[in-house]
């Protein structure tokens, strides 16, 4: 079986996959910066008491949930065009991650802040503290800390969903799989090396959650009662 | 200091205040108590706003709660809060947990609010403890840093729900002593508790609630030896027992 194997392809491709896994990389750096952004402000106007502002980012939440990443690329990418707005791959590709990413890292942060507990809110209140002054010196400092695990674990999706950018036709990891593959009739060449490029990303990805965990580890939280 | 005018407040159908009128004047210290569920905790919150009246008039320092003109953050920094559970900030030392508030909200510059921070911090016995975190703390230690946290805004009027009934029974006295320590330097008071040694030594009065409503005021000479009405007879004979 094993002879059917060709190493000396895939070195004769390393390149090409040198660019893929550059290029997912930082489109996934770049996605995911924008998914926090889109992830903050959903997750700011839905913890507001005005409807007017919760409503739209519960509805937009439930709508990314709701519906495959894949139907939503495909909208950006075919249905926007239709709409009038023309915008490069790699642009379209960005967005849907980052608006898709987003609806779950609001709902992770949301999660985070309400984890905070009520006694530490009135502790606030009871010295005078605005609403701003609270989220800033005694909310938002807890909440980071229950929250980085999970935003690395949404980091490792988002990595992972970068693959269907492939099917725009985005060179990256899986398009690099999908080159080899066609070119030189060896998908598991191809496949394999995709695979083995996610798993070096995936590593990399846990050990900085590791590394945070221990590094959050440092200061002692919780209070003995 | 503090004055309630036939206060009513209900949660939803439950009538947990019910028409109390009361007041405390400067310097005197209060001591609240009564079953649980009487409504006593309540009353304290409503004093600084973590509870909103329905009607009638509450008056704290001058100002009356509800009103346009009133600044309830601005108030509040002239009212201190002692709860049942400590809420010590938990990322934060005990040294940064008392300089939180006067460096943002009364905006005291670090160096000074700092000093102040550790002199109010040994006062209260824990002057080897500035960088300790709450979790590294005794039960009876964290509420003597809460207690110093509130000292530190130099407020007119300090509050505490129950500020023992956490604890166990050997950090109760510790905690006593340093609220005795308040009180006797003349700290407007009003104390949720159940502690009559506490009662006896420092409080002017005692006011007994059940079921939402003063029932009886009195000093704690007069109270203690001598209740006036069959339920304040029932609960002293309850907790005195022990």
């Amino acid at each position: 079986m094993l002879e059917n194997f060709s190493f000396r392809t895939i070195v004769e491709y390393l390149p090409l996959f040198g660019q893929g896994f550059a290029a997912t990389l930082w489109l996934s750096i770049v996605s995911f910066a924008g998914a926090l952004a889109v992830g903050i402000i959903l997750c700011a106007m839905n913890l507001q008491r005005s409807r007017l502002l919760q409503l739209p980012a519960k509805i937009y939440i439930d709508a990314i949930r709701a519906t495959p990443l894949l139907a939503q690329l495909y909208f950006l990418y075919f249905g926007l065009p239709r709409l009038g707005v023309v915008l490069p791959e790699l642009i379209v590709g960005i967005l849907a991650l980052a608006l898709n990413s987003g609806a779950y890292i609001a709902e992770i942060i949301r999660a985070g802040i309400l984890s905070i507990s009520r006694g530490q809110v009135e502790a606030g209140i009871a010295s005078g503290m605005t609403y701003s002054q609270r989220m800033r010196l005694v909310i938002l400092p807890q909440a980071i800390r229950v929250t980085i695990p999970p935003l690395l674990g949404q980091a490792i999706v988002l990595v992972k969903d970068s693959a269907l950018l492939s099917l725009i036709s985005v060179a990256e990891l899986t398009r690099a799989g999908q080159l080899l593959a066609s070119d030189r009739f060896m998908p598991a060449e191809g496949f394999l090396t995709t695979a083995a490029c996610y798993l070096v990303l995936y590593y990399g990805l846990k050990s900085l959650a590791v590394l945070s965990a221990r590094w959050l580890g440092v200061r002692p939280i919780g209070s003995r009662t | 200091m503090i004055e309630f005018r036939g206060v009513n407040k209900w949660f939803g159908a439950l009538h947990v205040l019910k028409d109390i009128t009361l007041s405390v004047e400067p310097r005197e210290v209060v001591v609240v108590c009564g079953p649980s569920g009487s409504g006593k905790s309540t009353l304290i919150r409503c004093i600084n706003g973590l509870e909103t009246i329905k009607d009638g008039d509450l008056v704290v320092d001058g100002q009356r709660l509800g009103d346009r003109a009133t600044n309830m953050t601005e108030l509040r920094t002239e009212i201190g809060f002692v709860f049942q559970a400590f809420n010590l900030y938990p990322h934060k030392t005990a040294l940064e947990n008392v300089t939180l508030a006067p460096i943002h909200v009364r905006k005291i510059a670090r160096g000074e609010a700092e000093a102040s921070g550790r002199e109010m911090l040994a006062k209260v016995g824990l002057g080897d403890k500035f960088n300790a975190y709450p979790s590294e703390l005794s039960g009876g230690q964290q509420q003597r840093v809460a207690i110093a946290r509130c000292l530190c805004m130099r407020p007119k009027i300090m509050l505490f729900d129950e500020p023992t009934s956490a604890l166990d029974p050997e950090m109760i006295s510790e905690v006593l002593d340093v609220m005795v320590g308040v009180a006797e330097e003349g700290m407007t008071m009003m104390v949720v508790t159940h502690e009559m040694g506490f009662a006896r030594k420092v409080a002017q009065r005692v006011v007994f609630m059940d079921a939402g409503a003063v029932v009886e005021t009195g000093t704690p000479e007069e109270f203690f030896s001598d209740p006036k009405t069959d339920r304040s007879r029932a609960f002293l004979s309850k907790i005195l027992r022990h």
